[in-house]
């Protein structure tokens, strides 16, 4: 049959094919040395189990810590979320919500909320930043300041929570999202066991649909009873206990995520901040900080640590997930274009060799060539053109793998850290390991094609985050 | 191409193989039922009694007939609230019971976080090979963290061997730890000298040298003022800011002069703990040179400077206002802010 087509054509394909399924093969090889070094990773650091032991070992040389909360149009979250943040254990922390710009009430509710008071506080501009129209404190508690700003985006409300803040560490979380008791203290133990190399922690974020919460809290942890959420849990277990543990036990972490990150604020405020205007400030930040450190020759780790958790509500429609995979996928681009010198380049060592080099092959060249893998191995196999090998190896590549893959990191979940409480949780998690290969991924890939081409056109746009509220709806 | 079809299906059954197990293993656990929890349950109430009815027999029968791992963890968390001739008693049920055998045998062979733990447990529970076990983990043991808990639990028997020794069982890695900070708090008295004598070693880290100065100063107190001043003038500025505010806790009859020169040095944390430990101390004839901080390059100077001056009361809020109502430039504006600070009214 192959006969049939000029030699052309064939070899257009046949190197077509070669490309699609090195990427793929490329992508998997990544994947699965990422688990080797995560399993070696979580046997040689296993966590703490009782949050009361941190305490009583670290309670007395635990840095001060600032908990940096952008919050845009959050009425219906904030005060719930700024209560359980006040309420986290750990000796010696404050509280900066910064209110940036939010059309909505949320100021109002945070002043009826916590009679907030206006007040003036001296701080380094050191960030640029929209300009502040007032700060205020509580009678209720010292621990809480709110910072009202214009509208900058949530880059510039992060600058501006970093200006006023007087504690050495920085931690930041979003407005929506819920920090379980103990998750400064142990994001701050690499801080106190080696505080002059750490500059950065990362910790997990989980998916709280399905979950009880009450009061702020995670109270009972559920599955999410619709099947998108769902497909997300495992999508994050493997982003965080496979790809990010790995990254960090070599110390190529890339990104640390904006929804939960710990860093020193000097090394922060040397590189100018978060990236207005960005994308994917998270990840903007974190390569900074790694072309900084090496630039000026200094030994310093960013790290990533499985135990501190947050919890954050997923998205639960196609439309809003579209929305923000595509956006993820311009942050990407985004970063990867603007800091494109560090790739393969020595000076940078194994950031820009293997940290850049994950994020040409997965996120640059990945979606694309297996978007173009969906359409052409198939076409190419039908029309006859290629033999089935082609089709199988593509196949394996996007089916078989990435069911070893998802269900890997479910295994070093389920053997180290035992986060879900019942054997039932784990069935429905494997089962829907293996289903997110049959649909799920492919559209993601969609939309990360989809932030590829909005990407090239130049579109800026963040999208509405449509968000039903963590107290109020998920009981 | 075959074999990359081969292999994702060998890998694929092979995780989904070892899943099932996993999810077999914890079925078991769920059929087990509530037993964890119960016998904690039982620990603790057994303890409970036996503060008040001294029955040692029953608690060691108690503890005896449930999991060892769980009688140490509960009873650890138990000990820790006691006192006196109570803990004194149920430390004698426990070793009866063999507990901190077993807990010996946890430091040599739990993973990390178990061994951490057994250090600080083998000290709590404080039986009589408790610090041959703990100086084997301080020489001997793979990870730092251990070896500093073990060097923390030993301060805490009193059985640390000299300073320089159990630092050199740390290693230089560990020494960056701010765990140090906690082991050189807990020292006793009687052995501050050892701390004095690291602190003013030029070849020892100056981060531990900062971390003995720090303790010394916040449990030595005058006693090391004179140390204290001589240090000011060390290679180190990390050394000579901690000595700086160390002289801010203790004062000097030299203070005045040592931190007026500080104020000039060249690194902005020595700059900044000179204006902190001259507000700290409240030195008036200092004023001249803090206003001139006003003006450094370094928020954090500039903000110490004005919370010293601010500190000396009235005198020192006069000379803020004068430099506040002066015409626009640095100091003016840091002067303003500091004055400003507060509800707004």
């Amino acid at each position: 049959m192959i006969a049939e087509w000029s030699h052309e054509v064939v070899l257009a394909a046949t190197v077509l094919s070669w490309f699609i399924i090195a990427a793929g093969l490329a992508q998997t090889t990544i994947y699965l040395l990422q688990l080797v070094f995560a399993g070696y990773a979580l046997s040689k650091r296993p966590p703490v189990a009782r949050s009361a032991l941190l305490w009583q070992r670290y309670g007395d040389v635990a840095p001060p810590i600032a908990l940096l909360v952008p919050a845009y149009n959050e009425a219906l979250n904030v005060v719930e979320s700024v209560h359980s943040m006040l309420a986290l254990e750990y000796p010696n922390f404050e509280v900066v919500v910064i209110n940036d710009g939010s059309k909505d009430d949320t100021l109002q509710r945070l002043i009826d909320a916590f009679k907030l008071m206006k007040f003036q506080r001296p701080f380094e501009e050191a960030l640029a930043h929209q300009p502040i129209r007032g700060l205020y404190s509580s009678p209720m508690t010292e621990r809480l300041f709110v910072v009202d700003k214009e509208n900058g985006g949530k880059a510039d409300a992060q600058n501006a929570g970093i200006n006023v803040c007087r504690a050495p560490l920085f931690c930041v979380i979003d407005g929506d999202s819920i920090l379980e008791p103990d998750a400064l203290m142990r994001a701050a133990q690499p801080f106190i066991d080696d505080p002059e190399r750490t500059i950065a922690v990362g910790g997990t974020i989980r998916i709280a649909n399905g979950s009880k919460i009450e009061a702020g809290r995670v109270r009972e942890v559920h599955l999410p009873r619709r099947l998108l959420p769902l497909f997300q849990v495992v999508e994050y277990l493997r982003a965080f206990l496979m790809a990010r543990l790995a990254w960090s036990s070599i110390n190529t972490l890339m990104l640390v995520s904006g929804a939960f990150g710990m860093f020193r604020r000097a090394e922060v405020v040397a590189v100018g901040g978060f990236t207005k205007g960005s994308m994917g400030e998270d990840l903007d930040l974190v390569i900074k900080l790694h072309r900084h450190m090496r630039d000026k020759n200094r030994k310093y780790r960013i790290q990533f640590i499985p135990e501190p958790v947050c919890w954050t509500e997923a998205p639960e429609s196609l439309s809003v997930l579209a929305r923000q995979r595509s956006r993820w996928q311009r942050g990407a681009l985004e970063c990867f274009f603007r800091y494109r010198s560090m790739l393969f380049n020595p000076r940078y060592g194994r950031v820009g060799f293997l940290g850049f080099g994950h994020i040409l092959i997965v996120d640059v060249l990945g979606p694309v060539a297996e978007v173009l893998g969906y359409i052409l191995i198939p076409a190419f196999w039908l029309l006859g053109i290629l033999s089935a090998e082609y089709l199988l190896a593509f196949t394996a590549l996007i089916f078989t793998y990435g069911v070893c893959v998802s269900v890997c990191s479910l295994i070093l979940e389920e053997a180290e850290l035992q986060r879900f409480p019942r054997a039932r949780d784990l069935a429905v998690l494997t089962a829907a390991a293996v289903i997110e290969n049959f649909g799920y991924r492919q559209l993601n890939n969609f939309w990360r094609v989809k932030g590829w081409w909005q990407y090239l056109r130049g579109n800026q746009g963040w999208g509405e985050m449509t968000r039903t509220g963590l107290g109020a709806a998920k009981k | 191409m075959w074999y990359i079809w081969d292999l994702s299906i060998l890998l694929s059954a092979l995780s989904l193989a070892t899943m099932l197990l996993l999810i077999a293993r914890r079925v078991l656990q769920e059929r087990r039922g509530r037993a964890p929890a119960d016998q904690r349950r039982q620990v603790l109430t057994a303890l409970i009694a036996f503060t008040e009815n001294r029955d040692r027999e029953a608690l060691k029968a108690t503890v005896l007939g449930v999991q060892a791992g769980m009688a140490i963890d509960a009873g650890f968390e138990f000990i820790s609230l006691l006192r006196g001739e109570e803990r004194d008693d149920v430390l004698v049920a426990f070793n009866e019971c063999d507990l901190p055998d077993r807990v010996g045998r946890l430091l040599q062979k739990g993973n990390v976080a178990e061994r951490i733990h057994a250090a600080e447990m083998l000290a709590a529970l404080g039986s009589e090979d408790a610090s041959a076990k703990l100086l084997s983990a301080l020489a001997q043991d793979r990870s730092r963290e251990v070896r500093i808990a073990a060097a923390i639990a030993l301060c805490d028997l009193g059985s640390l061997p000299l300073l320089g020794t159990a630092l050199d069982f740390i290693g230089v890695a560990g020494q960056r730890s701010r765990r140090l900070i906690e082991l050189f708090r807990r020292f006793p008295r009687s052995r501050f000298n050892e701390l004095a004598v690291h602190a003013s070693r030029v070849d020892a880290s100056p981060f531990v040298r900062a971390a003995a100065i720090d303790a010394l100063a916040h449990a030595g107190g005058f006693g090391f003022a004179d140390f204290f001043a001589g240090l000011a003038d060390d290679a180190s500025p990390e050394v000579v800011a901690a000595a700086l505010r160390a002289l801010g806790l203790t004062g000097h009859a030299q203070a005045p002069a040592i931190l007026k020169r500080a104020m000039a040095n060249d690194d902005w944390d020595v700059r900044a703990a000179a204006a902190e430990s001259a507000g700290r101390l409240g030195l008036p004839e200092l004023a001249a040179p803090l206003s001139r901080l006003l003006d450094d390059e370094v928020w954090t100077v500039r903000y110490a400077a004005a919370n010293a001056l601010r500190s000396f009361g009235q005198p020192g809020e006069r000379l803020l206002r004068e430099i506040a109502s002066a015409e626009v430039s640095r100091s003016q504006r840091t002067a303003s802010l500091i004055l400003a600070e507060g509800p707004v009214l």
